[in-house]
């Protein structure tokens, strides 16, 4: 079973503005658990977090520096 | 000394030139540093602290002051620039780092320089308070007229150099007022937060100072009471301290989120109920003052179009103006 | 288990653990308590430990710096927030005076350990009173530890080993390195696979980034990372450059420094601090007093010259020692 890391759409409250990843706390393929943080996205000058979803295999889908909306699938937990 | 409809006017015209120039700059401000957040991209890179709100203190004080004053400014400068009559074009070239810009894109948006209407301004908290007592320390000595003000923010009256400038100024009657913009806020730490007294201008009695407090916003009442200031110190009556209740309507700096900042303590802004006071008071009529308005947008957009299409200086200029008296 | 984390969070790790085993430790700055300080280190910190430990004070340099140092005398390990170095101006006498010389000048009977957290550095247009380095205006005290680290795991390690040091330690990190958000995203170098366990990085130990034959790089803080960038370019052409950080400038691993360029007989120091009366002389002459011999050839300051930081961009990226400037040096000394 895999689930999408998407980007929460409460994570900032203008729908309008996007983010970018700034650094995944994991390597691609690593193991991570439901509720670790395992990225840190920027909008604007501010610095929020993103919690795994869930347990498993981190695939990461999208890499720092790339603009990213609200909804995005920017990994996936297998 | 009261306003005539004319100076009211004026007032009213220099808030709304002030607010188009930092309206103007916040509109540029993100350009080039997104979508990906780089702090020092664009043509407007670096830190900006804009005035909105503080407009009134800044046109009503300096309206009170002649040619003769002096006038040193934080790091949150433009609105007193502007009042005192800044060149507007220079002073939007310096923040966007031009060659033609006031300090030849050495200085930036913390640090206006304008020598030729006394006016100079820090990014160091409360640096002003002694510059601005020396400014009119060497009138005396020179037997020449001149009051120095300085702006700070409420924060600044808790910088060591607020009290020490102040007894000296309140010891030897300096002809220098301390202008306080008590907007609520240093960064994000409220006045309560930081102060032991609820009015900054309480403590002026400890120092043998007048003590003056605005709580309005408002740039007559803000005028009448730097007038009675500037009279003292004139008179060799010493100096003032002018708080004035004023707000902080754009955040610290572009990008300050003020989630810090509860429902009950945002602030009203200052100009549209002045506007509206004016109409009332038969000063000036609606159309009046959309022309006052519009006119502000118009002469901003040409300081920028003069900024935008500004030269950068050469990199080697860099090392031009560390000293004085050697060839640039 | 380790992550990858920015300086910022891996040094508010250290800190996070230390406070929460030790009550003497205590946080003090403006804006700390709903900011948690200039990089972050006591983000949270507010909710969690409570204004008690967490004090926002109001802009009193002088005042609660000194007050950090009467703290510490009376039993305290304070960690200061001052933002940016170039903020000491206005409380200098207490670095200058009172926390770095009291144990000495108390022959040993007063202790003053407290950790005090500045930021340096410039390379984004805040001119020339947010963007100066001056670490060598602190490290010329005596009795005042300084580091610098450049990277996650030095940060996470080096704050656990200031917060158990009983000297007054200054703490250096450079904004561009911290990983900020405010800053943009970070450089990749600085971010470090960190451990969640304590542990401490020893002050007084260069660490070599990357090992070379043909040139010795130093570099502190934000010039470790330029000149990591210039290796990489000189590698394609053909130049072995060692990239050694100094990392801690009281106390210096002197012995780091000659160890590299005795064996690569040249030597660049890099400094974004002013060139004159600083850091880099200060590395050349400690080769130099050993045995000018191990230069092979006369060695060469990288650094911003001494003149303000300008505002504008173009004159602000002409002087900083960049990577850029940093392989044209090297590509001389090698011709
Ligand atoms: C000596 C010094 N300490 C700290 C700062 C950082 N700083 C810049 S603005 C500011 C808040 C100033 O508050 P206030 O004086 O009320 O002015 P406001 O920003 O509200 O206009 C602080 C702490 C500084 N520039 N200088
Ligand atoms: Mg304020």
């Amino acid at each position: 079973m895999t689930t999408p890391v998407t980007i929460p759409q409460d994570l900032w409250d203008e729908d309008d503005k996007t983010g970018s990843i700034v650094v995944w706390l994991y390597k691609d393929g690593a193991e991570v658990k439901e509720g670790d943080l395992i990225a840190e996205v920027l909008v604007e000058k501010v610095t929020l977090e993103l919690l795994a979803p869930a347990s498993g295999t981190l695939r990461i889908k999208v890499q720092p520096e790339v603009v990213v909306n609200k909804g995005d699938e920017v990994a996936v937990i297998e | 000394m009261q306003l005539t409809a004319e100076q009211r006017k004026g007032l009213l015209r220099t808030m709304a030139l002030s607010r188009a120039f930092d309206d103007a700059m916040i509109a540029l401000y993100w350009e080039g540093k997104l979508p990906i957040f780089q702090f020092g991209a664009g043509p407007l890179p670096g830190e900006l602290h804009c005035s909105n709100g503080a407009e009134p203190v800044g046109a009503g004080i300096c309206a009170a002051l002649g040619p003769d004053d002096m006038i040193t400014a934080d790091h949150r400068p433009h609105h007193v620039a502007v009042a005192r009559g800044v060149d507007l074009d220079r002073m939007a070239a310096e923040l966007l780092g031009k060659k033609p810009g006031l300090s030849q894109g050495k200085g930036g948006h913390m640090h206006i320089y304008d020598p030729s209407v006394n006016f100079a301004s820090s990014g160091i908290i409360a640096e002003g308070m002694a510059v601005a007592a020396g400014m009119a320390l060497a009138r005396r000595l020179q037997k020449r007229p001149g009051v120095a003000v300085a702006f700070i923010g409420e924060g600044a009256a808790n910088q060591g150099a607020f009290h020490e400038v102040c007894n000296m100024v309140g010891l030897w009657k300096l002809p220098v007022i301390v202008v306080v913009q008590d907007n609520e806020w240093g960064v994000s730490t409220a006045k309560s937060e930081s102060t032991a007294v609820e009015r900054n201008a309480d403590r002026a009695a400890g120092y043998a100072m007048a003590g003056e407090w605005v709580g309005t916003n408002d740039p007559d009442d803000i005028h009448a009471a730097a007038a009675r200031a500037v009279a003292r110190a004139r008179a060799g009556e010493g100096g003032t301290i002018l708080e004035v209740k004023t707000a902080r309507l754009t955040g610290h700096f572009m990008g300050d989120q003020q989630a810090y900042i509860p429902e009950q303590m945002k602030q009203v802004d200052p100009i549209p109920p002045y506007r509206e006071k004016l109409i009332r008071e038969g000063v000036l009529t609606a159309d009046e003052a959309d022309a006052i308005e519009a006119e502000a947008k118009a002469r901003m957009a040409r300081a920028m179009a003069f900024a935008k299409a500004a030269p950068y200086p050469e990199p080697a200029e860099a090392f031009d103006h560390v000293f004085a008296g050697e060839a640039a | 288990m380790s992550r990858i984390l920015t300086m910022s969070r891996a040094g508010r790790e250290a800190l996070d653990w230390e406070m929460e085993r030790r009550p003497e430790i205590f946080c003090l700055g403006e804006d700390v308590f709903k900011f948690g300080g200039i990089f972050g280190t006591m983000d949270g910190f507010g909710a969690k430990y409570g204004p008690e430990r967490v004090i926002s004070t109001p802009i009193s340099e002088t005042g609660f710096i000194g007050m950090a140092a009467g703290a510490a005398m009376a039993g305290m390990h304070p960690v200061v927030d001052l933002a940016y170095i170039d903020f000491i101006g206005v409380c200098y006498n207490v670095l200058l005076n009172c926390a770095s010389k009291t144990h000495y000048m108390s022959g040993g009977s007063v202790k003053v350990p407290m950790t005090l957290l500045i930021g340096t550095g410039g390379g984004y247009n805040n001119a020339a009173q947010h963007s100066q380095c001056l670490h060598a205006t602190v490290a010329h005290i005596p009795g005042a530890k300084v580091v610098y680290p450049s990277n996650a795991y030095d940060a996470k390690g080096m704050l656990h080993t200031a917060l158990r040091d009983e000297n007054f330690v200054i703490f250096l990190t450079h904004k561009g390195t911290a990983g900020v958000g405010w800053m943009g995203t970070p450089i990749k170098t600085t971010l470090s696979e960190v451990p969640d366990e304590p542990y401490t990085v020893p002050f007084g130990k260069v660490k070599v980034y990357r090992e070379g034959r043909d040139v010795t790089i130093t570099g502190l803080g934000m010039s470790v990372h330029e000149s990591l960038k210039a290796a990489e370019e000189l590698e394609k052409e053909g130049i072995s450059a060692e990239v050694v950080d100094l990392r801690s400038l009281v106390p210096l691993d002197r012995e780091g420094i000659i160890a590299s360029v005795a064996k690569t007989g040249r030597l660049i120091v890099t400094d974004e601090d002013y060139l004159s009366y600083g850091v880099s002389g200060e590395v050349i002459t400690t080769v130099t007093e050993r045995d000018p011999g191990l230069f092979r050839r006369p060695p060469v300051r990288v650094t911003t010259p001494d003149i303000p930081i300008p505002f504008s961009r173009p004159m602000e990226q002409a002087i900083l020692p960049l990577a850029g400037r940093i392989a044209e040096a090297a590509r001389k000394l090698m011709a």
